[in-house]
């Protein structure tokens, strides 16, 4: 039988678009959001995965929140504009805000588990005594918690996500000299905080 | 809203490929997309009962213009 769509454009495309370049990609997903499925299947993984280090381990609200991202991503598809700003930047920006606004409704306050490995890299960086007791860490956890909400998500995304400044500085849409900026200042800030403290 | 406390020993951070693959369901995001866009009902001329309702009634609008 002949199916007159099997030999469209848009139907071949469908076959090799995987080979496509993603600029290609989105430009098809922004036409049909049924191709947004390879972009789905390029970056969930790495979009989960950054959700649910956030959350703190939680699966199922990971779960969740990677797919209202990208419920997001596919409405707002056609805003997105390539300048030179990965596709990826953009996604972990949707994310970022998506698990703010869950961290910002929850009625109780959800406690996000620290190791020791993820504090080194602030106590080596803010400057601050390299041989912490637990008490102090506990102190030191404490002065970033008493931070802004936005000023905790940069120590967070550097130290404990362990991301660049230059994927900081997409996600914020900032240049990565700006980024770097904003974080040792913050450091400075806990450093100013640990002195009055101790 | 969230804190931070620290833990000796915290739960292993990184998701397992099981955890990831039983949350990846682009058929069932395509739908809710699909749900989420699409226009709620038909447009009034685009049902028939109420095209002739409305055709009868501006009908019926014209006949009394006329008569006036």
């Amino acid at each position: 039988m002949h199916l007159p769509f099997k030999t469209s454009p848009l139907f071949q495309r469908k076959k090799d678009i995987h080979s496509l370049p993603e600029s290609e990609q989105i430009r098809l997903a922004k036409l049909d959001h049924r191709y947004f499925g390879v972009l789905y299947e390029k970056y969930f993984d790495p979009i989960y995965r950054f959700i649910f280090k956030r959350l703190g381990g939680d699966e199922a609200v990971a779960g969740d929140l990677a797919q209202q991202t990208f419920l997001k991503a596919m409405a707002n598809l056609g805003k997105y504009e390539d300048r030179g700003l990965a596709f990826s930047s953009w996604l972990y920006r949707i994310a970022q805000n998506e698990v703010n606004l869950f961290f910002r409704g929850e009625k109780k306050t959800r406690f996000v588990e620290l190791g020791e490995r993820q504090l080194a890299g602030v106590i080596e960086e803010a400057e601050l005594s390299a041989n912490m007791s637990q008490e102090d860490q506990e102190k030191l956890v404490a002065c970033i918690n008493a931070l802004e909400p936005e000023q905790t998500d940069l120590i967070e995304l550097r130290f404990f996500q362990a991301l660049s400044f230059k994927e900081i500085a997409d996600i914020y849409n900032i240049t990565e000299a700006n980024a770097k900026m904003r974080i040792y200042r913050l450091l400075e800030k806990i450093n100013k905080h640990w002195n009055q403290i101790v | 809203m969230r804190k931070f406390k620290i833990n000796k020993n915290p739960k292993e951070k990184e998701p397992s490929a099981e955890q990831v693959k039983r949350y990846k369901d682009f058929a069932s995001l395509s739908h809710q997309y699909e749900r989420v866009t699409k226009r709620s009902g038909k447009r009034l001329y685009q049902d028939p009962k109420l095209f002739i309702l409305l055709f009868l009634l501006g009908l019926i609008a014209f006949l009394i213009f006329l008569e006036s």
